[in-house]
């Protein structure tokens, strides 16, 4: 630990930290561009020039080269490197075209930042200037090259970082430029990184141009709402719209990175077809009415019925607040049957998960820093995007990726395949924990027994594993795997994606209580008659469409909470319009038991652009914003049960009456969030259905998948996200696309349990014969294929003259 | 036209194949491709990076950092001229304009014949010899107006011969 002096401050570090890290932890921001804590250094800006008085390299150096040294003195403040570090700026600036006032970096640009930190002030250079023409990168980001200042920080975090394959630099001296071969849209699921990234105004969110300067955007730190990997953002909004997002440091969880379905999929909030006043029968309510209607329609049924008759639905996408009072509220109504997931699979998952994760929990900055990641039956392109920028990170330190899967992987980063079905996943995870190896050909079990060893062989492998192929007894047998490969020196570390960024809540509200399919059975046999839906879509969630139809349709009254229109809400009897999350504080738990508080951006409301219609507004004056009668769903449930309906005071109620969640008095203020480490009930044994049925001749084994462009509400009405997501497509074995006379790019109909469907043929090589898979797209056509209640069987046929 | 002979693109995926880093090749391959098909169209890097198993881009950021592989069409011989110090301290300046009112072109042009394109240059290694250019592969100097008539005509009865 080396101990040296900066601007006669002493400071001592770890070994390998550079001078200008050093100089950070003193409170001491030296001058930079190309340097980026998740980068590192590069040394191509020069502009982190400081003079080294004592040390092995004295004289003027590059601050972010040089490794602190015991006993170095540095100075920032001497004049030779002042002068030096003012030219570099004025050199970065003799080309800028100084545009600031029509540049969205303006405000929030670190050139504007370091060139006046760097002493650089007036214009000097008469000479022409270089231009360059812009290229077009598609509908994500804009780019504005004349600003560039060649800091290569765009390429490392595109290429380098998040391992995309199309964007480079091009040129020599002072031409060079960045950009891909051909104008397009850049292809990584990681791209907007760059936004964040570039110090300067080349590259910004085309989503967000000309919408706002930043200085007037209403910020607050918030948490990703897609997906269950809770990454940290910082969300902008103003005039009742939000506009965009970025990512925000969490190095436990996201570090400096979100992906483009979290930067770019902020449309739900401003859609025109958000829920935005109560509803009773269908007839628009004040809050007092649809409120009284609530309580009337539960104590008749209560009345009518009896008690336990009315039964309460939470969710994975509801706050942790929400959900709790959920539960307080079915409580005082005797209520029994409280389900907090309305897919009983990932439900299972979840309360697995929150009962056996323990300290062998894993973030994705745990993962980056594992030596062996095994990947078994998961995809975390689509099920938590940002996972698979921390196995990249893990391999770039040498860690090695083995996965287990029958689909191809889509992981930016080199790895060992072994395409498996899904039952031989299952057999292989039982396998590997027990050592035995049986059923395989020699040289699967050869491959096998060798990564049964070097598994624990490794320093710090974590397995990772997800639900839509492995289905909660899969989840059960990766633990078994996980405790199989833990010695008490070294623990396997595990990482299971969940469905939602509340899903481990509602594992562990879950109680060991029944789960939907009960529910549903209940409804079914008259049990229960009314529901209380809170902010979850049963209808098109619960795999079995036409179970849930039927059961539902049974129920005298369906009260919904939501903010968006989903099936459950057409089919309410009353509906309740909620905020969507950037529009209140909340909590969610992410996947590995992490409770994170977000606060409030914006105030709900028809944005000023739909008022105004793209002009000026109406010159209306009131008090209070057209559209703001959406409220936090925490908010009416705490006025339904006479609690604070303000965030501190209630958080105080809902610590003190579980203690479970004592961490939320305190949330706001932590900055990596807090790990509940309360242990979940696990779900009841069950049979072992994951078998699917052997099926017709000729039919294909049918997996619905996710997507990374479909896989959660808040996404799919997201318009920007448009782009990101496929027409229906079918992705099976080229042997089997061949024996029915189908071509990668064909049309064909997909005919199964659910009818039929029109898809276009995706084949490769890797995939077992005999399965197919299917990209659930929610409100799509591929809406009734649900990931997660196993495998259809379907057939597939060409369709003649299409292409 | 045929961006590279089928034995030449053969030589090339082997040779790729045999190395561990064929990202060595790309200036090879990039200059075979210039060399049959006049200069490098789109389709000529995107062959170059199947050829060697490596990435369009890796193959168009070292086409684009050499400004003696050619990305747009040329004339069928390109004057390089130095426009670097040796060259400047010796008239290269009056040197550089002279060619451009010979050939009636400015620099980055190509003549109307499709003879010359006319490009600077930084320094040639040709001090010695300056002023100096470089047509194609030969480096001429010291050049006077006269010896550039000389020069120039010789290299259009060579392209016509
Ligand atoms: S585009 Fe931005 S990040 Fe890339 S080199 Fe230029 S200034 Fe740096
Ligand atoms: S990985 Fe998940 S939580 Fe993170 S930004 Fe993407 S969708 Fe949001
Ligand atoms: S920050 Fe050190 S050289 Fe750029």
């Amino acid at each position: 630990m080396p101990t040296l002096t900066i601007d006669n401050q002493p400071v001592t570090v770890a070994e390998g930290t550079t001078i200008i890290q050093a100089a950070e932890r003193l409170g001491l921001v030296i001058p930079h561009f190309c340097y980026h804590e998740a980068l590192g250094a590069a040394g191509s800006c020069r502009l982190c020039a400081v003079r080294i008085e004592k040390g092995p390299l004295k004289g003027i150096q590059m601050a972010c080269m040089i490794p602190a040294q015991d006993g170095m003195v540095v100075t920032t403040l001497d004049p030779e490197a002042v002068e030096f570090r003012a030219h570099v700026a004025e050199w970065a600036m003799t080309d800028h075209p100084h545009d600031c006032p029509v540049c969205d970096e303006g405000g929030e640009c670190q050139l504007q930042e370091m060139t006046i930190a760097a002493g650089h002030g007036t214009r000097r250079f008469r000479g022409l200037k270089r231009t360059y023409p812009n290229q077009d990168l598609g509908p994500f980001i804009v780019q504005e090259m004349n600003r560039c200042i060649q800091c290569y920080r765009c390429v490392r975090t595109y290429r380098d970082y998040c391992g995309g394959t199309d964007y480079g630099t091009f040129g020599s001296r002072n031409r060079v430029a960045y950009g891909r071969v051909t104008a397009g849209r850049l292809a990584s699921p990681f791209s907007g990184n760059i936004i964040d990234l570039c110090p300067t105004g080349v590259l910004t969110d085309k989503t967000f141009r000309f919408k706002c300067r930043s200085w007037d955007l209403q910020e607050a730190p918030s948490v990703c709402p897609h997906c269950s990997l809770g990454c940290n953002t910082l969300p902008g909004a103003r005039y009742r719209e939000l506009l965009r997002v970025k990512a925000r440091v969490n190095r436990a969880v996201n570090g400096f990175f979100i992906c483009d379905r979290g930067r770019f999929g902020h449309g739900y909030q401003n859609h025109p077809q958000r829920l935005r006043e109560p509803h009773v029968d269908g007839e628009s309510v004040s809050w007092n009415d649809a409120l009284a209607a609530v309580h009337e329609r539960i104590s008749q049924t209560t009345e009518h019925h009896g008690h336990g008759t009315v039964a309460f639905l939470g969710s994975r996408r509801a706050t942790l607040e929400a959900n709790l009072l959920l539960g307080q509220w079915a409580a005082a109504t005797g209520c029994t049957r409280t389900v907090y997931e309305c897919h009983p699979e990932f439900d299972r998952i979840a309360r697995t998960v929150a009962a056996r994760l323990g300290d062998q929990r894993r973030s994705p900055g745990d993962i980056q820093r594992s030596d062996f990641i095994l990947l078994i039956g998961a995809e975390p392109l689509a099920e938590a995007p940002v996972l698979a920028l921390a196995i990249r990170q893990a391999k770039r330190n040498g860690a090695r990726i083995v996965i287990l899967d029958p689909r191809p992987p889509q992981l930016p980063c080199a790895f060992e395949h072994l395409p498996l079905t899904p039952e031989q996943l299952q057999l292989a995870l039982e396998q590997l924990a027990t050592k035995k190896f049986k059923g395989w050909t020699r040289d699967e079990s050869t491959t096998l027994r060798n990564l049964g060893k070097d598994l624990t062989a490794a320093q710090n492998p974590v397995i990772i594993g997800a639900g839509a192929l492995l289905g909660a007894a899969g989840i059960e047998r990766l633990f078994d795997l996980v405790d199989a490969s833990s010695p008490a020196a070294r623990p396997c570390g595990v990482l299971v994606p969940l469905a939602g960024p509340n899903s481990y809540a509602a594992g562990l509200l879950s109680n060991g209580g029944p789960d939907f399919d009960d529910l549903l059975d209940a409804i079914l046999n008259g049990m229960v008659k009314t529901l209380v839906c809170l902010e979850t879509d049963p209808f098109e969630d619960y795999p079995q469409h036409g179970r849930a139809q039927s059961a539902l349709a049974q129920l005298e009254s369906l009260i919904v909470l939501d903010a968006l229109p989903t099936q459950t809400t057409r089919h309410a009897d009353i509906v309740l319009p909620t905020t969507v999350p950037v529009e209140s504080d909340g909590c969610y738990i992410n996947h590995e038991g992490r409770l994170q508080a977000f606060a409030k951006v914006l105030d709900p409301g028809l944005s000023v652009a739909v008022t105004g219609g793209g002009d000026h507004p109406p010159r209306i004056f009131e008090q209070s914003a057209p559209g703001n009668l959406p409220r936090p769903a925490w908010a009416i449930l705490a006025e339904i049960l006479k609690l604070p309906t303000e965030t501190a005071a209630l958080r105080q109620q809902l610590a003190r009456t579980d203690n479970r969640f004592a961490a939320l008095t305190q949330i706001h203020r932590a900055a990596e969030g807090e790990i509940v480490t309360a242990i979940g009930i696990p779900p009841r044994p069950q049979d072992d259905d994951g078998a699917v049925e052997s099926s017709v001749p000729g039919s294909l084994q049918l997996w619905p998948i996710d997507t990374f462009g479909g896989a959660d509400i808040f996404s799919t009405y997201s318009v920007h996200l448009d782009p990101l997501r496929d027409e229906p497509y079918i992705l099976l074995a080229d042997e089997d696309a061949k024996q029915r006379g189908l071509t990668d790019g064909a049309g064909a109909v997909l005919t199964s349990e659910l009818g039929h469907l029109k898809v276009r043929v995706r084949c490769t090589a890797t995939i077992p014969a005999g399965i197919a898979f299917l990209p659930h797209l929610l409100r799509g056509a591929t809406a009734g294929f649900v990931p997660g209640g196993g495998a259809l069987s379907c057939t597939l046929k060409s369709v003649e003259g299409e292409a | 036209m045929e961006l590279l002979p089928e034995n030449q693109q053969e030589f090339f995926r082997s040779k790729a194949a045999a190395i561990a880093h064929p990202r060595e090749l790309v200036i090879d391959a990039l200059r075979a491709v210039q060399s049959h098909h006049g200069w490098v169209p789109d389709e000529g890097v995107t062959l170059v990076a199947a050829l060697l198993g490596i990435l369009p881009i890796e193959v168009e950021e070292v086409a684009t950092f050499y400004d003696k592989i050619f990305r747009r069409p040329v004339g069928k011989r390109v004057i390089h001229v130095c426009d670097s110090i040796c060259c400047w301290t010796r008239e290269g300046e009056a040197i550089f304009t002279y060619l451009q009112e010979k050939l009636g072109i400015a620099p980055g042009e190509t003549t109307t014949d499709g003879v010359f394109t006319l490009l600077p240059t930084c320094c040639l290694g040709a001090c010695g010899d300056a002023p100096a250019m470089m047509i194609g592969l030969t480096t001429y100097g010291p050049l006077t107006p006269q010896r550039i008539d000389e020069i120039l005509a010789q290299v259009r009865a060579e392209v016509s011969a």
